[in-house]
Order: structure tokens, then sequence, then C-alpha cells
């Protein structure tokens, strides 16, 4: 009976993993190595760091969620086709850290492959840390499955202390669709091969809510602004960015009538809602000016005043090239640090329109300015 | 040809040994008896050596029929043999859809499908305890493209769909019944799926189950179900049944009635 008792218990704990996994405040990150590691040691130079939404190397397939399409399993060719041209865009933009977004770790609808492992092992790129923002053994909803995507940071040199922070989750969703949605997070890391005297050296990646029609969005930020700000006390420096899901100050902010699909109807009184969920940028009050504090206390790669050049717009949704001629229509994706970026060296990476979404953005880390 | 002709018109004369409430083992139900549950088919002894069953609430959307029928006795085991036929095709392109309860990409059209299965099954009362031993072949017909990509990538489904994708599989399995008391009984049990050929190539059952009889005609049950194998993501395990949303395992429960057409 002891016996019995014993296997029974075992099974219980191997047989009972949560369905949907959700995480406490602060957790620890998962930690990746390169299989193969290229030869990196820093020698004082400049420190390159580029963000970047890769949207799981599906690149500009009409995803049912973020787009006007209605497709949700892209096939394993072309996914290992998009992550080969991913990893070659960042082997060319050659940085010493690279903050993404929206990367699958074990997706029904990317084949299960691990991208973290897959762009450590093909770029020259050799630590990672992970996050899961939505991991579930099976998403019981548009054929979507099981899945584990979320925000990875990855650098030529090692990674240290690398933390998750939980996001709040929404609060305009049901329970039952909060149960099965994303929890957004912050992955914070130290790289100690960059310390700088006696300043410690993070990286900070973050990927805020986009549909959010509450507060939600605000909370991401000021969370964000925290950590960010606990960092600069704390004497140490910091490189930061990701999809902030956020427009600069003085952008356009209602986005609704150019993401409208076929057979949507915004903006009118018969609309079954007035706007569209993650195209509009006025949901509550100061949404407009929400990065403001992150401009004023910080340094932005791309500065405040060229954010709304069309040269520096990072996002388009992934049907409106077909739909409209629109190969991106503003500006999501954001680079900041307690430092100071180089001058001249900052860009987003226009060219890679085709790979995601979103496009990268880098900046050099001008090491020793104040 | 003749021969095996002989052999099935021989062997279908055959009266195999009866019991109740023994739908795993190689016993066939008592002629006129019928029998079902919350979750288990209904089945009916349709002669002494032939009973029928039918999953009724899948039925109209999962079209599936079993016959299981007594053989003469092996080894001294008392034997049987069950067929079984399913149209799945029906349910998998209701469960293909966008939104809620879209178990399957709304990408994929489900073409076609046929299942077949045969199994040979032996059982013998060894010391007090009823042994069942099986073991059959699985084939899957489809009837068109199958997009590998269609898959159900959970526990307990994706192998038993996942002969449609191999086209074939193996099943064996080991039952073991006891009498605790007059109206208690225990079963545990074993099976094995394997799917010769593909990445994620078995599955291994094991359930045990508690009954207790009201009477001849009513019994209610309760036990668990733990299922592990390799599946596309690498390997897992579960105990059912799980409640998501709860995150906690409970127990089987289930109700099972019989009559007896007079």
């Amino acid at each position: 009976m002891e016996k019995f008792l014993s296997s029974l218990g075992v099974l219980l704990i191997l047989g009972c993993d949560p369905f949907v996994t959700e995480f406490e405040d602060s957790s620890d990150a998962v930690m990746y190595e390169a299989n193969s590691k290229s030869d990196a040691t820093y020698d004082s130079g400049t420190i390159k760091v580029v963000t970047w939404n890769i949207r799981f190397g599906i690149a500009r397939f009409p995803f049912f969620g973020d787009s006007c399409g209605d497709d949700v399993i892209l096939d394993d060719a072309t996914i290992v086709e998009n992550m080969a041209a991913i990893a070659d865009s960042l082997n060319v933009i050659d940085a010493d850290i690279v903050l993404l977004q929206e990367v699958d770790v074990s997706s029904k609808r990317t084949g299960y492959m691990d991208q973290v492992q897959y762009l450590l092992d093909n770029t020259n790129l050799n630590y990672g840390c992970y996050a899961s923002m939505w991991k579930a053994d099976f998403i019981p909803s548009d054929g979507i499955g099981r899945i584990d995507a979320g925000n990875a940071i990855l650098s030529k040199y090692k990674l240290t202390d690398a933390e998750r922070i939980q996001l709040r989750l929404r609060t305009d969703q049901d329970g039952l669709t909060q149960y099965f949605y994303l929890r957004r997070n912050i992955v914070k890391a130290k790289i100690p091969a960059l310390t700088q005297g006696s300043k410690d050296f993070y990286a900070v990646d973050i990927h805020a809510t986009a549909f959010a029609t509450d507060d939600t969005k605000k909370q991401h930020i000021d969370k964000y602004v925290k950590t960010l700000a606990e960092i600069h006390s704390s004497g140490d420096y910091f490189v930061t960015g990701g999809d902030l899901n956020s427009v600069p100050p003085g952008s356009v902010t209602d986005f609704c009538l150019s993401d409208m699909c076929d057979g949507d109807d915004y903006h009118t009184d018969q609309a079954e809602e007035y706007h569209k969920e993650g195209s509009y940028f006025e949901n509550f009050d100061g949404e407009p000016d929400i990065l403001g504090p992150l401009y004023e206390v910080y340094d932005s790669a791309i500065d405040s005043d060229d954010a709304n050049l069309s040269i520096h717009l990072t996002h388009g949704p992934s049907t409106s090239y077909e739909m409209n001629d629109i190969k991106y229509d503003r500006k999501l994706d954001y680079l900041f640090t307690n430092g100071i970026w180089e001058n001249t060296s900052s860009k987003t990476h226009q060219a890679a329109w085709e790979l995601s979404d979103h496009l990268p953005v880098s900046a050099v880390f001008n090491v020793g300015g104040e | 040809m003749k021969k095996f002709i002989f052999y099935f018109i021989i062997a279908s004369l055959v009266f195999g040994e009866t019991k109740k409430w023994d739908a795993h083992s190689a016993y066939l139900l008592p002629q006129k008896r019928w029998e079902m549950g919350v979750f288990q088919p209904f089945r009916y002894g349709y002669s002494e050596s032939i009973e029928y069953s039918v999953h009724p609430l899948w039925f109209f959307v999962m079209p599936n029929f079993s016959l299981k029928k007594s053989q003469s006795d092996f080894a001294g085991f008392t034997s049987a043999s069950q067929y079984k036929i399913v149209y799945p095709t029906p349910f998998l392109n209701m469960i293909a859809k966008a939104g809620i309860m879209g178990i399957i990409a709304p990408d994929f059209q489900m073409p076609p499908m046929l299942g077949l299965s045969a199994s040979w099954l032996m059982s013998k009362n060894m010391a007090g305890v009823d042994l069942t031993l099986n073991g059959g072949l699985d084939l899957g017909f489809a009837f068109g493209d199958l997009d590998t990509r269609s898959t159900i990538d959970i526990p307990l489904v994706y192998h038993r769909l996942g002969v449609y994708y191999n086209n074939w599989g193996i099943h064996t399995g080991l039952d073991v019944q006891k009498n605790i008391s007059e109206k208690i009984d225990i079963l545990v049990d074993a099976d094995l799926r394997l799917l010769p050929g593909l990445k994620e190539n078995y599955s291994l059952e094991h359930k045990l189950l508690l009954s207790w009889h009201k009477s001849e005609n009513f019994r209610v049950l309760t036990g668990y179900k733990f299922v592990m194998g390799e599946y596309p993501y690498g390997p897992d395990m579960r105990l059912l049944p799980y409640i998501p949303m709860a995150e906690t395992w409970v127990p089987i429960i289930e109700l099972q009635w019989a009559r007896e057409k007079r």
C-alpha cells in the first residue's frame, strides 16, 4: 500500500504541471548558450545594441491575430527560411546585445522551433536569456494549440542575474480569456563583461501590451520606468528597449481606418467597437505622451524630435503592404540608455521590412560618455 | 482462401464466455444485455458470440462502430477478436475553425478519413485475478491531403489520431482486475500505442479504476488515467482528468447502467 501511494504521489507530481503557466512578480529567466560559441571578448570598444520584434519568424504571413489575415500555422520550411534571414540580418548588424520580442521556443504555430537556440547557433551571439509571455499546453482557440512565446536577450557576452519581471494582466477581459491570454513581462540581465569601472551593466527588454483598452499600457510603462530607475539610482548602466506598443509624443494616435480590414467598421455609430484594438493610442488620459518620462530622463537612440520621421517608423500591420502599399506607418520600437548613445550611429533598419511587421532599431553605446 | 472462409464460419459459431461489466476483456456481454456509461460506449450482446458497441454521443459527428467476437480458447485463455471502424472527419472539421474551440487551425480542411482497428483479446482467471492481454493493428486512411500541421498535440489525442498521419500503428495492453469485496472491484491496466516510423512513436497509458456495483444494472467508477509519450514538442506526461483553470487533477467519476432485454 505504501509503495502504491508513493507511486501515485510521483504520478501526481509528474503529471500535474500547470496547463497554463502563471508567473510570480519576479522569477528567473531561462538561460541559453550557443552550441558553438564565437570568440567574443570585450576589449573596451563600443557596444552595439539592437531591438527587434521578430514576430516569431513568420515575417509578413497574414496571421489572424494582428493583421487582416486569417491564417495560424506557417509551414516549417518557410519559418526556417525566415529565421535564417533574421539571423543573417543580425549578423550584418553585428550587435553585442540583441533585445528580441515575440520569440517562439516551443509553439505549434512555428513547428516547435526553439528560436532562441536557433539564433544563438546561427549568429555571432553566444548567450541568451528568455522569459515567456505566453506559455500553455494548449490554447483551445483558432488552432493555436501549444504555445511558448516571449522576450529574449541575446549577447556576445555572458549574461547573469537574469530576471523575468511580470507586468500586470489586462483587466478588460473575462476570466476565461485572461486565463489563456498573454502574461507580458520585462526581462533584465546583467552583463559582467561590460562592467564600466564600478558600474554594473544591464540589458533590459520589454514588450508592452498592444491590445488593451484599459490602463494596462500605463501600468506596463510605469513598471518599466520604475525598473530602469532602480538600476539608474544604483549607479549602474543600462541599455534598454523593446516593443513599447506606444507611439512617440506628437505622433498620429489613430490608425483605425488605415488598419481596417474588409468587413470591419470603425468610427461609426454602428461599429461594434468605435476604435480598433491595437490601432488607437488614446485609450486613457495621457496615453499620447506616455513615453515622455523615458525621453525626459534617458537618452533615446532616436531623438524625440526625429521619432516621427518616416525613416524611423518601425511598424506596419503585416498585411498593410498588400492592402494599402504601406510598409510601415508608426514607431513602436525604441532604445534608451542612462548613458549616452553615439550621436550618428542610431539606425532604423527599414530594409528588413519583409522579415517581420516590426523593424529593428540599433544604436551604439558610447562607453565612458556621460 | 476456402480454408480461411471455413475457419471464419466455424469460428463465428464459437460461443464465447460471457461476463457483465467487462468491456476490456475477451468475455462478451450476455446475449440481449446492454451496458452504457457517461463516457463509455453503448454495448450490446447480440448473441452468445457477438457483441456490438457504439459511442452514441459521438456517433453523429464521428460515426463509429465496434464488434467483438468470441474465438476458440487459446492456451487456456478465453479469446475474442475485436474490430473497430471510425470516421472522424466530420468532427475534426467541426473543430478546425477560428475562435473559441478552434482546436485545429482554420487553415486546414480535413479530408475524408477512415480508421480501422483489429485486436485480439485473451482473458484468464488466475488465482482470483482476471488477467486480459490484448494486441492489434490500427490502420488509418486519408482520402486526400492531410496536412501534418493539423495534428492535435495533446496527450491521449495525438497518438489516437496519429494513425491517420502514419497510416498504421500497433497497440497492446494488459488489464488486471480483482474483486476486493462482493460489490467492489479494482481494475489496473497499461496500454501501449506505437506509431512505427513516426518520430513521436509511442504513448503509454495506464489507468486505475475502483468500481462499486450497486446492482447488476448500475455501477459507479472512480480512479485516474495517466498518459505519457513522445509528442512533436518532446516527451510529456499528464494525469487525467485535469481541470485547467483550477490547475488540478480530479478523480474520474463514471456512472454506468445496464439492462437485459427479455
